[in-house]
């Protein structure tokens, strides 16, 4: 992901449009993440649904009773583990914390336990404790009886450490972001005299406190169906301060942006099954709530037009989200059926800022945006077994997200001097089809093929276009040389188009006509993979695999005309005895696009390529139970290196600098028992690591005129992590 | 691509290679030898035309193959000089991020008695000219493979060996060092607009003629003054006297579609181009503007559609769209009184206001005027004139009413001539359409003025001779976008309603001629900057060139040949003497003692009795008339 450094991409104090754009687009973020943690969940749920039903296998002659596993039988009574560690850590760069899980620079200390309980009577406790005393610690308490009833009561830590080495002249009080009180304005960043002795060190990190409470119960509503009804209630509190920028006019700054908020979550289920079914309703309501009202934020510069001594950007407003879901799934004689519908609504009311505060603010239509969107989901899934050989799979998904906020006309403020008439506020609804068939048929018991049709709709509103669609054919070949080595060849091809392309007029930046945006663009696109694997029985096993993917753009003149994407991956694994193994890997990708731009409006005239290039390799060894079995020893070495290279061809070629991220890990430890309740575990984390984007690569505070930046955002460190841990079996 | 396919594309290529070296034998070949003549000797010039066949580059040094036929594509052999230029177009963005597109001069080279590379006459019409040097590093310039480069080549001034005067020429040709498609230009204007209010323009000496050949020099690799960089230089040499609104950059910068960088103007604002008209503002202290320390900040309030929208007059054009009032009946009575019919119509619908002009209240002002006698340039100076905004109409229904204007002068026995009508007027309009003038930030808008003719009974098509155009007007003030007293923009037909014969000019001036307000005396003092209050004025054009505003009579003759119209009245002096009326309109410009006492000879009557001032004793048609030796459509540079 690029940052580019530009004015215009800056969200504006003063520029009353944006900043409620900002309001409707902020809370999106929020819902598309609560939807996938669904849509995941929700593929855990059924996944078990799509089997070939297990419950039908002939079982008759399975003599069960003698499967008891003596190794299984819980122990009663109590039991578990403690241990203290106590490390070294390098917090010079807080972003080897995301490696060691804190950023304290020096000793730290922590704390973990895995400690349970477990009666005659099936009651059980168990509590675990990891790394509590750093950023990402952990604690959860756990009791009842497994199968029948439980309550458990959580706490996570999470933490992403991003910079503590950049400085900027700005001091966070609350919702403000101030200068320091003798502080001199200049026309530019280069004539603020108090600029370089004002700079303070800025931390860009935000640290994450999860607790949960939840539990379910579950009981038999006959001999052969049963039930299970649970609750779990999350409550997060997020808090830190993130990179943002801020503007009046073209003067533009950037800021640590103090995030302060908190998501409270409930879901709750009840499920009921039998032999061959399963049915259930699930909901889920979600509330985010932020501390924050508003950034308001100190111009450093001179002010140009009136008083224009601060400015003042939106923030994510609060909003609310439920969701309630049903589905059924079932079957019998090797046909099953799965059913999926929910209905889903997000919603946000929070009060609007002026469109400036420097200077009247011309009247909004409302004081809120009370914005509505109801998303509709449906999924219909068939599997089944036609013949010995041959099987089918389809399924048919709808979604229909339709924004129903009511459509007003906002002034449009381009900056605090020219108020560019109205512009209406958009609702992007989309509706969505997607179809998929495929067939697997037994070529003979060590080779099959597969093959399928996929057809994916979507129309779209307020868009260039207002319907794609996508079809795409696969094909793939399966074959078992012998029992160890075994290959597949996979084979798709899609093609998607849809109605006539017409760019939207209805905005102060019409797109060039020429101009075809990449996602709704006509496209052709080829995927191919090759993968294969080898498992000898004496303990090596291989798997490498290579695949390519070309995008072909074939009616974009302007815009993105030409990806391809081109890897492979090896890997191997080596168990040379019981107490030594060795593995490495290697996986190199490339990935090359072509885009063609215009600088007049008109057909293309520039032309730009950009390749990529990622290698990641790495080894490891692991040997148990030395000296007398009292030690163990592991060793892991990785190296990864990201870097891209963009050229621009307008008549001359101009290639763009340096964008990377390079990194060396290592992760040694030694584990030695002390005595049988006692061992001592030592651990090495080592990381060294650099990054550069040419963007901002060798610039200071007052490089730009007109941006009082965080300087050079960059990373370059070697950071050591030297831990003990005593642990006490009890 | 992905890999493998670029890899078999590659392999192929070089197969194919392969192929065409076995094919070629090997041989590198040697350099061809110039066309053969394919074109007869030229016998007579009046204009040259150069062909640039190619630019190549030996050795880093640029070699131009042209030839050169006359204007009827016959070979001209043995021109004796030439000015080569060579110059370096880096693209939009090249210097900073924002800047717009730099030509960077390499060298001008003249070959004459000497010549500082190598130049060769085929003999055949083909020429040839090595440069002195390579490119790279002259004037400070790198060379760069694949920018946009350019070679001028000017040529006349001089004559052939036999004589043959060679006109003036310039001829650029664009060219890159890879490839016949350029990557990128900069064609924003051409000389043809600049030509239609200046003509023929041609600079140091007359030897360059062409803006393909201004932008080579003028730019910052040759000049050291930057104001004298050409597009700062060209919008401030306009910003003074600028004869219509400067503010529309498309006068210039007009939309033809040949010119692929003709929307820079809106798309591409640098503080060069803009600050050369925005004098107040100092961009790097911030003065009149934030702070600006380059240029790659300024699209990011300056939108191109806001840079157009300020620039522009769409919104206005759109609501003067909405309105047109035309005269659709008149006839006069024998006191004078004049009974007019009035349409008022909207164009953009195909309909007309049913309403009368006093029940609109978009309409703010709208006025008719009249006078009678355009065989004798109208009977006074004081045409009659009614509101209609504030008149009620006499009768009327549906769109059309009926209006009376009294008073008119009819000299006995002029009943059977014609008068003429003028109506003009400003309507009120805001955000495309027409408001209530009494709407909050509505806008007052002039609309385009109109004349008509018409005798004792109806309209006609008959009335004042027509000498000048608006469309030639247009050419310098825009189309009728020059409102005189508010909202008069009939430049061809209202003014002379009032701006006629009656008018006197002051006796005791040195030359009486240029101080009446009569339409053609003040029209010709105004534009040779001699009207009292013009003396400022710097006519753009050639001034002799009299087809700039003069037009062409129904025989395709220009309407300043002698003899005269016989409307044509003498000059009325506010002395109660007239100067005969071809003696005073060439006075106008020729007013030395000189030409003075020849008109006298031949005739002229200045400050004499009207008698004698309208007696016919001018003889100037005998040799100044059509086809005659000194023909004045001859001695002036009409074209």
């Amino acid at each position: 992901m690029v940052q580019t450094i530009h004015p215009a991409s800056y969200s504006r104090d003063n520029k009353g449009m944006i900043m409620q754009i900002m309001n409707i687009s902020t809370p999106r973020a929020c819902f598309s993440l609560t939807l996938l943690a669904w849509a995941i969940s929700g593929v855990l749920n059924t996944a078990h649904a799509e089997g070939y039903e297990i419950q039908k296998a002939n079982r008759s002659g399975v003599k069960s009773d003698s499967w008891s596993c003596k190794q299984c039988q819980p122990k009663t009574g109590r039991q578990g583990n403690a241990s203290a560690t106590l490390a070294y850590n390098d917090g010079e760069d807080s972003r080897f914390g995301n490696r060691t899980g804190t950023d304290k620079d020096g000793l730290v200390g922590a704390v973990g336990a895995d400690m349970q309980y477990q009666a005659e009577s099936g009651y059980h406790t168990r509590l675990e404790a990891d790394k509590l005393g750093f950023d990402t610690g952990s604690a959860k308490l756990t009791t009842g009886q497994p199968g029948h009833y439980q309550i458990q009561l959580g706490y996570k830590g999470l933490a992403n450490y991003q910079y503590n080495q950049l400085k900027s002249p700005y001091l966070t009080d609350n919702d403000k972001m101030l200068l320091p009180e003798n502080w001199v304005e200049g026309a530019t960043t280069q004539s603020m005299p108090l600029l370089q002795s004002s700079l303070i060190e800025q931390d860009l990190s935000i640290t994450r406190d999860r607790f949960n409470l939840g539990g379910y119960y579950a009981g038999h509503i006959s001999s052969s169906s049963r039930y299970k009804a649970s609750v779990n209630y999350q409550h997060e509190n997020r808090s830190g301060a993130k990179k943002t920028s801020a503007n009046i006019l073209t003067n533009s700054v950037m800021l640590a942006h103090p995030i302060d908020d908190s998501t409270d979550e409930i879901n709750a289920r009840v499920y009921f099954g039998g032999a061959g079914w399963q049915a259930g309703i699930n909901s889920q309501i979600s509330q985010y709530k932020n501390d924050h009202q508003a950034l308001l934020w100190q111009s450093a510069y001179t002010p140009t037009f009136g008083a224009t001594y601060f400015g003042q950007n939106a923030v994510a407003p609060d909003n609310k989200a439920y969701r309630i879901a049903a589905e059924a799934s079932g079957g019998q004689n090797g046909h099953n059926i799965l059913m999926h519908a929910g209905i889903s609504n997000m919603s946000q009311d929070e009060a609007f800022l002026p469109a400036t505060i420097n200077g009247p603010s011309p009247v909004l239509p409302t004081g809120n945006l009370d914005a509505q969107v109801d998303i509709l989901d449906m999924v219909l899934k068939y599997s089944g077994r036609i013949t010995q050989d041959l099987s089918v799979q389809a399924s048919y998904n709808y979604q229909d997200r339709e924004n129903k906020t009511a459509q007003l006309d906002f002034p449009q403020v381009v900056t605090d001097s020219f108020h560019q008439g109205a512009e209406q506020n958009r609702l992007y609804d989309k509706r969505s089809k997607q179809f998929d068939l495929k067939g697997k048929y037994r070529l003979t018991p060590s080779a099959y093929a597969e093959a399928g049709y996929s057809r994916d709709e979507v129309i779209y509103s307020e868009l260039d276009r207002q319907s794609v669609d996508e079809s795409g054919l696969f094909a793939k070949l399966s074959y078992r040389y012998s029992p160890a080595w075994s290959a597949w060849l996979k084979g798709e091809t899609l093609d998607r188009n849809g109605s006539e392309y017409d760019p939207v007029t209805s905005t102060q930046s019409p797109s060039n006509p020429w101009l075809r945006k990449s996602y709704l663009a006509d496209r052709k696109r080829q995927k191919v993979t090759l993968h294969t694997d080898y498992q000898s029985d004496i303990g090596l096993s291989v798997g490498a695999s290579l695949h390519s993917i070309d995008d072909d753009y074939d009616h974009t003149l302007v815009g993105l005309t030409q990806v391809s994407y081109l890897g492979y991956d090896v890997s191997a694994q080596y168990l040379i005895s019981d107490n030594l193994s060795v593995n490495a890997y290697l996986n190199q990708d490339w990935h090359d696009s072509d885009q063609a731009g215009s600088n007049r409006f008109s057909t293309p005239d520039w032309y730009s390529t950009s390749e990529e290039k990622s290698t990641l390799i790495g080894a490891g060894i692991a040997y148990q139970n030395l000296l007398d079995n009292r030690l163990d020893l592991g060793l892991d070495y990785s190296y990864s290196d990201g870097q891209s290279d963009t050229e621009v061809t307008y008549g001359i070629n101009s290639p763009y600098g340096d964008y990377y991220s390079r990194k060396h890990n290592i992760n040694a430890y030694a584990k030695y028992k002390l005595a049988d309740s006692m061992s001592l575990r030592f651990d090495w984390l080592f990381e060294k690591y650099q990054d550069a984007n040419w963007q901002n690569q060798n610039t200071t505070w007052d490089t730009v005129p007109n941006v009082l930046s965080f300087g050079d955002i960059s990373h370059d460190y070697n950071a050591h992590y030297l831990g003990l841990t005593l642990s006490y079996q009890m | 691509m992905n890999k493998f396919a670029r890899f078999s594309s590659q392999f192929s290529l070089l197969l194919a290679l392969t192929t065409l070296l076995t094919a070629c034998g090997g041989s590198d070949g040697n350099d061809g030898s110039p066309g053969e003549p394919g074109k007869p000797p030229a016998m007579t010039i009046t204009s040259l035309n150069i062909i640039v066949d190619k630019v190549a580059v030996t050795d880093g040094i640029a070699q131009v193959d042209y030839q050169v036929s006359n204007q009827d594509d016959e070979a001209v052999v043995g021109i004796p000089s030439a000015t080569f230029i060579a110059a370096q177009l880096l693209p939009q963005g090249a210097t900073g991020a924002g800047n717009s597109s730099e030509w960077q001069h390499f060298t001008s080279e003249t070959c004459a008695a000497s010549c500082p590379g190598t130049f060769v006459d085929h003999k055949n019409g083909h020429y040839s000219y090595r440069f002195s040097t390579a490119y790279n590093g002259m004037n400070g310039v790198t060379f760069l493979n694949d920018a946009t480069q350019r070679v001028v080549i000017k040529l006349g001034g001089d004559a052939l060996a036999d004589g043959t005067a060679l006109p003036i020429t310039n001829q650029h040709y664009d060219w890159q060092t890879s490839g016949n498609t350029l990557a990128y230009t900069r064609n924003l204007v051409t000389i043809e607009t600049c030509n239609s209010c200046h003509s023929n323009l041609a600079f140091h000496g007359g030897r360059y003629n062409q803006v393909e050949t201004c932008v080579t020099c003028h730019n910052s690799k040759k000049v050291s003054n930057p104001a004298d960089i050409f597009p700062q230089m060209i919008h401030s040499k306009h910003l003074t006297g600028f004869p219509q609104s400067i503010s529309n950059c498309q006068t210039c910068h007009v939309d033809n579609p040949d010119l692929a960088e003709r929307q820079n103007w809106h798309r591409v604002p640098t503080m060069e181009a803009c600050g050369a008209c925005h004098t107040q503002i100092n961009f790097p202290a911030g003065q009149g503007h934030p702070a600006q320390a380059d240029n790659s900040n300024c699209v990011a309030c300056h939108n191109a559609d806001w840079t157009a929208s300020v620039h522009g007059n769409e919104d206005q054009m759109a609501a003067l769209a909405q309105f047109s009032p035309s005269i659709s009946s008149a006839s006069m009575d024998a006191n004078g009184t004049v009974t007019v019919a009035v349409t008022l119509s909207n164009p953009a619908t195909g309909t007309v206001y049913s309403e009368s002009a006093d029940k609109l209240k978009f309409i703010s002002d709208l006025r008719v005027y009249a006078n009678w006698g355009t065989s004798f340039d109208y009977s006074t100076r004081s045409a009659r004139s009614i509101r209609l905004p504030e008149s009620t109409p006499v009768t009327g229904s549906n769109g059309t009413y009926t209006y009376t204007i009294s008073g008119l002068t009819v000299p006995a026995g002029t009943e059977a001539d014609h008068g003429g009508l003028a109506i003009q007027g400003r309507v009120c309009a805001k955000d495309k359409v027409l408001v209530d003038c009494s709407t909050e930030l509505a806008e007052v808008l002039v609309i385009k003025a109109s004349h008509s003719y018409f005798d004792m009974s109806a309209l006609s098509a008959t009335g004042r001779r027509e000498v000048i155009s608006n469309a030639n007007c247009a050419s310098c003030h825009g189309d009728q976008q020059l409102n005189i007293h508010g909202a008069r923009n009939d430049l061809a037909g209202q003014c002379q309603l009032c701006h006629n014969p009656n008018m006197q000019a002051d006796a005791t001036a040195a030359n009486p001629s240029i101080t009446s307000f009569d339409f053609k005396q003040l029209i010709h003092g105004i534009h040779t900057s001699q009207f009292a209050g013009f003396e400022d004025l710097n006519y753009p054009g050639k001034i002799g060139n009299c087809a700039q505003c003069h037009i062409k009579d129904a025989a395709g003759v220009s309407t300043v040949a002698l003899p005269l119209n016989s409307a044509v009245q003498p000059l009325a002096l506010n002395n109660g003497t007239f100067t005969s009326p071809i003696a005073a309109v060439c006075s106008n410009c020729h007013s030395s003692d000189t030409t003075h006492n020849h008109m006298m000879q031949q005739g002229a009557v200045f400050a004499g009795t009207k008698a004698d001032a309208t007696a016919g004793t001018e003889t100037c048609a005998f040799c100044h008339g059509q086809g005659a030796v000194a023909d004045i459509l001859k001695v002036h540079p009409i074209n």
